[in-house]
């Protein structure tokens, strides 16, 4: 049995240890907001917050999770869609097809935990996550806005 | 106004609806929709009633059922804005459900249930405005009938019907039941374009909420009670087939439950998809590799141009193109190539079956729900009426999702074990076993008179798919021959297309022919511009004369204007393309600085009229989308075959554009009040050539293949306008 802290609950998974962590939050705890698609941690889809950090849980064994560590996923970001990442992509209407997207929030929500006012060139060095829509500038401009609105 | 899918029990709530309103009597319906036999039946009788489209709750919650899927191309939305300003529904009762399996759904404009080859809105645009105001109609004679009064002193809006002398009103989902009951008008009377107030404006897509919080169901999303997890590998060439086997060592694993042997792959059922994965990888195989053994990326090349001593089928012959070549004072040649491209949809295939005796169900994203439902059908030896087509969010199409292959294959597996299988392929699978853009090559002949008129033009297509000439109209097909209703003015014209068939499986990929034809088309046109030394826009331009060029012209026109064509910043060169794309005419400019091989891209500006905008801010969005799809291939984008097998496996060797390398981009919509052209593909094509004819521009070398990065090229975006 191993614990997680999801979205600030507590779970028991009874997985094999080397599980990617992405396995376990989609198929153990349904939480499908996290997707599959590259599986070598090369596109991001997969980003969930390690400690606040981003990281890719496709490639993750669940074991490798700190004992005590606080994870957090799209599903746990706000209840409502409030909070303000959520809120400036939906102003920007920033998805498309949406599958990236998870990720791309997620990875937004920590590079403004970091940089709380961040330039073009720290959205270009933060965000590694790929898009196949091209859904870039909407990513871009939901950032700064983001950016100009207070931190809850 | 929330299309949230919910959870497994709620899809199954939604297909309550589908199957179970024509039995609730409970004055709920306008419109009934139709059992699947009576659809089917319906559809001949056209036009079309409203039943199976719109269905009005006595909550006044109108729920449509989009004929096209959500791919992130807004379908749904633009379906929705169709029916809802012709129907004057409130749109904050909106919801959307995807159609089920049916020729119900069949696009007008092409008989077939299938979003793609942005026909969605050209297809949609007549029948879905028809069945809003018929809708309408309806509503307004019960509430007409209920008052005594005449229908004609009665007014919609905002989904309550008004009688302006009494003041009464009301709601649509008072009057939905009685209204059901009445016959549907065939022409009721539609809004003009000028009076529009949802088509033309830009409503908040109705996918874009659930996709910022995890609950946009997609087919990988879909979980069914004692459901079990597929991993596949298929053959590594693509004309494979297995030979051997040996999952002794798999079975051992824990929570493995079965292997199930495909003609042409391999299968591992297990607990968990981990667990299929690890099984899989435990598993031997031996495969033979059929026709494909021994082909490569070298010899396709090779092939496609011999094919130029071939005579291909001709698609279009307008004068002589010989007779002006034998009286032309020169003539100027040139081949063009492209590589065989993936879809990289960033879902990667994946479907969920349920299989009894008798029936089936299949979740998945598909773009051709017919089509997965023949799949399905045929891999469990079932008529396709006995198979049930979940349609989920599609994380991204691009034409790979009009094949249905991934379904047959979730269907066998499910058959096999006796429980519900959800198949995902890994990303190595879904790159290595897609339907490509074929490989195509392109020879070009132009003759000029001694004045140096274009007098004639003959295009040699030799492509690795399968050009259909055999309909009505310019040739619609998977591969290589350009759009043939031309704009350009050439008195002699000829076109010619050939198939080479190697074995590799080709497939619509975003913008189809036109993913590569104006890359070989502009810059061709480009080629004969500057040998005559004539400025590209003005030598375009000239070509135009014409009446029918009329959008073409306004186009190029502006495009010019907002590119600061005649006038480039220092050290900045710009190259043009503009041609006539799924019943749009698109053209863009890009601006770049070089330095040696080092491209840098400060600016791309898009011009498109697409007739009728229905959703600009989304259109806006479908154009940056395609530039960047278009862009991934021009500067990296290659498929190659080694040994019959394709090489590229994952993000890694097949990259696709960052964020970092987005250029600014700089999009602007021709007004229009004429039916609505495409815009889900024609934003791919013109990066190509533009940035094909910038460099050349720049450094005087014309770019004839792709990618760049092959030809030695970097690439950077710059953010500063500077």
């Amino acid at each position: 049995m191993i614990t997680l802290n999801v979205n600030g609950k507590e779970h028991q998974v009874d997985v094999d240890a080397d599980t990617p962590l992405l396995w376990v939050l989609r198929d153990e705890l349904k939480l499908t907001g996290s997707k599959f698609s590259c599986g070598i941690g090369v596109c991001g889809a997969c980003t969930v917050l390690m400690n606040g950090q981003p990281i890719r849980s496709c490639v993750l064994p669940v074991s490798a999770v700190a004992a005590g560590a606080t994870l957090v996923t799209i599903e746990g970001l706000s209840p409502d869609r409030s909070h303000r990442v959520q809120k400036a992509w939906l102003e920007e209407s920033v998805p498309q097809c949406g599958y990236c997207q998870s990720g791309m929030i997620l990875s937004a929500v920590a590079l403004l935990d970091r940089i709380a006012h961040p330039t073009d060139t720290d959205i270009d060095t933060a965000m590694t996550n790929l898009c196949r829509c091209g859904t870039y500038d909407g990513v871009r401009k939901a950032i700064h806005k983001a950016a100009k609105s207070p931190k809850l | 106004m929330s299309n949230t899918k919910s959870p497994i029990v709620g899809l199954n709530s939604r297909r309550d609806f589908l199957k179970t309103s024509v039995f609730v009597g409970s004055g709920l319906m306008l419109s009934l929709v139709l059992p699947r036999g009576t659809a089917r039946a319906a559809q001949s009788a056209s036009p079309r009633s409203p039943s199976g489209f719109i269905h009005i709750g006595s909550d006044d919650v109108i729920t449509i059922v989009a004929p096209a899927v959500e791919m992130g191309q807004g379908g749904h939305t633009a379906m929705c804005q169709m029916i809802m300003e012709e129907l004057s529904g409130d749109w904050a009762k909106l919801r959307v459900e995807d159609a089920p399996a049916d020729p119900l759904y069949n696009n007008p404009m092409i008989n077939m249930q299938i979003t793609a080859g942005s026909f969605a809105v050209r297809g949609w645009y007549p029948e879905l405005r028809r069945i809003g105001a018929a809708a309408r109609e309806m509503l307004v004679q019960a509430a007409a009938l209920q008052w005594g009064v005449p229908v004609v002193e009665c007014s919609a809006e905002q989904s309550i019907v008004t009688h302006q002398a009494s003041g009464r009103a009301l709601r649509y989902g008072a009057l939905a039941d009685a209204a059901g009951k009445l016959p549907s008008p065939a022409t009721p009377a539609l809004k003009e374009v000028a009076a529009f107030t949802v088509i033309g404006h830009s409503p908040k897509r109705l996918d874009v909420p659930p996709k910022l919080d995890g609950s946009a169901l997609f087919g990988i999303d879909v979980d069914l009670p004692g459901m079990v997890y597929a991993a596949i590998r298929g053959a590594p060439t693509l004309t494979g087939k297995l030979k051997s086997f040996d999952d002794s060592a798999a079975k051992s694993q824990a929570g493995y439950v079965a292997t199930v042997v495909l003609d042409d792959a391999l299968i591992v059922v297990a607990t968990s998809y981990w667990r299929a994965k690890k099984a899989l990888e435990a598993v031997t195989t031996e495969w033979e590799k059929g026709k494909l053994g021994g082909m490569d990326s070298a010899r396709v090349s090779q092939l496609l141009r011999s094919g130029f001593a071939e005579t291909g089928t001709v698609a279009r012959n307008d004068g002589d193109v010989e007779s002006a070549r034998a009286n032309g004072a020169m003539t100027l040649e040139a081949v063009y190539e492209v590589p065989y491209l993936a879809h990289a949809c960033m879902e990667p295939m994946n479907c969920t079956a349920r299989v009894s005796a008798d029936a089936a169900e299949v979740w998945c994203g598909t773009q051709a729900p017919q089509a997965a439902q023949a799949a399905a059908a045929a891999a469990l030896g079932l008529q396709k009426e006995q198979v049930t087509v979940h349609s989920m969010y599609l994380g991204g199409g691009f034409g790979r999702r009009g094949q249905a292959d991934y379904v047959g294959q979730a269907a066998s597996a499910a058959k096999a074990v006796g429980r519900p299988v959800k198949l995902i392929w890994s990303r190595e699978e879904d790159l290595s076993h897609d339907y490509y853009r074929p490989a195509a090559a392109i020879r070009f002949r132009a003759s000029l008179d001694a004045a140096g008129a274009l007098t004639s033009l003959e295009s040699n297509v030799v492509s690795a798919s399968a050009p259909d000439f055999s309909r009505p109209g310019p040739p619609f097909y998977t591969g290589g021959v350009w759009d043939t209703t031309y704009s350009y003015s050439i008195p002699n014209f000829r076109v010619t297309g050939l198939n080479k068939d190697f074995g590799v499986r080709f497939g619509f990929w975003r913008a189809v022919n036109d993913s590569h034809n104006p890359f070989m088309l502009e810059g061709f046109i480009d080629e004969i511009a500057h040998h005559l030394q004539r400025d590209p826009y003005a030598y375009r331009r000239s070509l135009l004369q014409h009446q029918e060029a009329h959008r073409h012209l306004a186009v190029l026109d502006l495009l010019a204007e907002k590119s600061g064509w005649h006038k480039p910043r220092k050290g900045r060169h710009l190259g043009m393309a503009v041609f006539p794309s799924f019943g749009s005419v698109i053209g863009s400019v890009a601006e770049i600085s070089m330095q040696g091989k080092a491209v840098t891209l400060h600016r791309v500006v898009t011009v498109i009229d697409c007739g009728v905008a229905v959703h600009p801010e989304n259109i806006l969005a479908q154009l940056r989308g395609g530039l960047v799809f278009g862009l991934s291939a021009v500067l990296r984008g290659e498929i190659t075959l080694l040994d019959g097998a394709v090489s590229e496996q994952n993000f890694s060797d097949y990259p696709i554009l960052t964020i970092a390398e987005m250029p600014v981009v700089d999009c602007h919509i021709v007004p229009s009040t004429a039916a609505p052209g495409g815009i889900g593909e024609p934003g791919t094509g013109p990066i190509a050539p533009a940035l094909a004819n910038a460099i050349y521009a720049a450094t005087g070398t014309r770019i004839r293949t792709l990618p760049l990065a092959k030809l030695g090229y970097t690439f950077a975006a710059s953010r500063n306008r500077a």
